[in-house]
C-alpha cells in the first residue's frame, strides 16, 4: 500500500500523544523508515521516553513472581507465562526465546531464608583497588563483574555502597561539589552513607551495601 | 576473623563494621534477575521508546525483552554481558515488531536494527536528531521541530508557518521520507 500524508500524520498524531498506532501494512521501504524516523524524533523531545514509576514496578513485581515460582520449583522451566506479564497486549513472549543462549539454572537453589539477603551469590572475591590508591573519605568508583559500586575509605578502613540507584536503576554519579550520590535519570540524590536524600512520594530504599575486605593491601569485593 | 556465615559470602572489611545488608523491598530479595532488572530497566526502555516513539508499544516490547532475556540467562553472567544481552534481544524483539506490525511480507531487516547498538546509546540520542535534522532543507527541519521537539499541533505549525494544514501535513510526509532517506545513508 502506498503512503500518504494524511495517513502518516495520524501515525504522528499517534506519537505525540503516546498512542499505539494503529497497524498498518505497508510494503514500501521508505514508509517504514518515516515511521521510525518520526519515533526517533519523538523520542528526543525533552522528556520523553523515560518508564513510569509504574511501570517499571510493575515489572519488577513480574520478575519478583517469576524468580520466586522458579526458584521454589527447580523443576525443567517453562518460560513465563504471558499472564505474569500482568500487562496488556504484551503478545509474541514466546518466540524462540531460549534459543540464543545456553540455558542455565536461573537461580542458586532456594537460598535459606537469610536476613542478609546478599547482592551476590556463588560469586568470589575480586581484587578491584589498592588500599594506598583510595582517598580518605571520598567515595570512588569502580565496577567488577557483574558490580558497580563506591568505595569510600575512612582510616584503614572501607565500606562499598552499590551504585544503582534504588529508583530505578541507573547508574550514579558522585558529584564532588556536593559530596552527594546523584542520579542522572531522575535526580535522586543518596548521602555517601547510602541514605536517600530526595523527596519522592515514597521514600527510596538506601543503597545496598556491598561486601569488602582488605586482602594484603588490596580492596577486594565480593562479586559475579 | 570469621571467614564465614552461612552461603559461603560474609566478609566485611573490617570486623567491627559487618554491615547487614538492607532488606530488599520486593519478597523475593535481591537476586541476579532483579538486580539485571533493575540496573538496565531505563536504558532498555530508551532504546526501544527511541524506536517506537510512543509508550503502549514501548511497554510491551520493554517487558517481552524482560521476560525473553530472563528465561534465557545464566546467573553468573558479568555487566558487559548482560549488556549485550539485553540488546540483542531488544533488536530482535523490535524486528518482529516492525515486521508483524508493518510488513506486509517479513521482508528484509531495516539495517538500523541489526546493527549492534552503542553502549552508551540515549546520552546520544539527542546528538542523533540534532545531526539528522543538519542535513535537512530549512522547510523540512522548521516543520520536524515544530511538531516532534515543540509538539505543536498541526494547526499551530500551519499557523507559524503560514501554510495551510493540508500543506504541513504534505511537508511533514516529505520531510519524514527524506529524513528516513539521509538516516539510511547515516547508517
Amino acid at each position: 500500500m502506498n503512503d500518504d500524508p494524511e495517513q502518516l500524520d495520524r501515525h504522528v498524531e499517534d506519537l505525540l500523544h503516546d498512542r499505539k498506532p494503529e497497524r498498518t501494512p505497508l510494503s514500501d521501504e521508505d514508509a517504514l523508515r518515516a515511521r521510525q524516523t518520526a519515533a526517533m524524533l519523538r523520542a528526543a523531545k525533552p522528556g520523553a521516553g523515560l518508564p513510569s514509576k509504574e511501570f517499571v514496578e510493575r515489572m519488577q513485581a513480574s520478575i519478583g513472581g517469576w524468580v520466586g515460582e522458579h526458584s521454589a520449583q527447580p523443576q525443567p522451566a517453562p518460560r513465563p507465562s504471558r499472564r505474569s506479564l500482568l500487562l496488556t497486549g504484551a503478545a509474541g513472549i514466546a518466540a524462540g526465546v531460549a534459543a540464543a543462549v545456553g540455558v542455565g539454572r536461573l537461580m542458586p537453589k532456594a537460598a535459606a531464608p537469610s536476613l542478609n539477603q546478599a547482592l551476590v551469590e556463588n560469586g568470589a572475591w575480586k581484587p578491584v583497588k589498592a588500599l594506598a590508591d583510595l582517598p580518605q573519605g571520598t567515595p570512588i568508583a569502580f565496577r567488577s563483574g557483574a558490580i558497580e559500586g563506591f568505595l569510600i575509605r575512612q582510616g584503614d578502613e572501607v565500606k562499598g555502597l552499590s551504585a544503582v540507584c534504588t529508583h530505578m536503576g541507573c547508574i550514579l554519579n558522585y558529584s564532588k561539589f556536593r559530596n552527594q550520590f546523584e542520579c542522572p535519570c531522575h535526580g535522586a540524590t543518596f548521602e555517601t552513607s547510602g541514605r536517600p536524600t530526595d523527596q519522592y512520594d515514597t521514600p527510596l530504599p538506601r543503597l545496598p551495601s556491598l561486601q569488602v575486605r582488605i586482602e594484603r593491601g588490596q580492596v577486594e569485593v565480593y562479586s559475579v | 576473623m570469621g571467614e564465614d556465615k552461612t552461603g559461603g559470602a560474609a566478609l566485611f572489611a573490617s570486623p567491627a563494621k559487618v554491615v547487614s545488608l538492607p532488606q530488599a523491598a520486593a519478597p523475593s530479595g535481591q537476586d541476579h534477575l532483579t538486580w539485571a532488572y533493575q540496573t538496565h530497566v531505563t536504558a532498555i526502555y530508551q532504546y526501544i521508546y527511541s524506536r517506537v516513539g510512543n509508550r503502549p508499544d514501548a511497554e510491551d516490547l520493554t517487558a517481552q525483552v524482560f521476560m525473553k532475556a530472563i528465561s534465557g540467562m545464566r546467573n553468573d553472567v558479568s555487566v558487559p554481558e548482560l549488556r549485550s544481552w539485553l540488546y540483542r534481544v531488544a533488536q530482535t524483539t523490535l524486528a518482529d515488531h516492525w515486521r508483524e506490525y508493518y510488513a506486509e511480507d517479513a521482508g528484509e531487516l531495516d539495517d538500523d536494527v541489526t546493527r549492534p547498538p552503542a553502549p552508551r546509546e540515549n546520552p546520544e540520542a539527542v546528538h542523533r536528531v540534532d545531526a539528522l535534522l543538519a542535513t535537512l532543507p530549512e522547510s523540512y527541519r522548521r516543520v520536524l521541530e515544530l511538531r516532534f521537539l515543540r509538539g505543536y499541533s498541526v494547526r499551530e505549525t500551519a499557523q507559524e508557518l503560514s501554510l495551510s494544514e493540508t500543506n504541513v501535513k504534505v511537508l511533514q510526509f516529505r520531510a519524514l521520507n527524506r529524513a528516513g532517506r539521509e538516516r539510511g545513508r547515516m547508517s
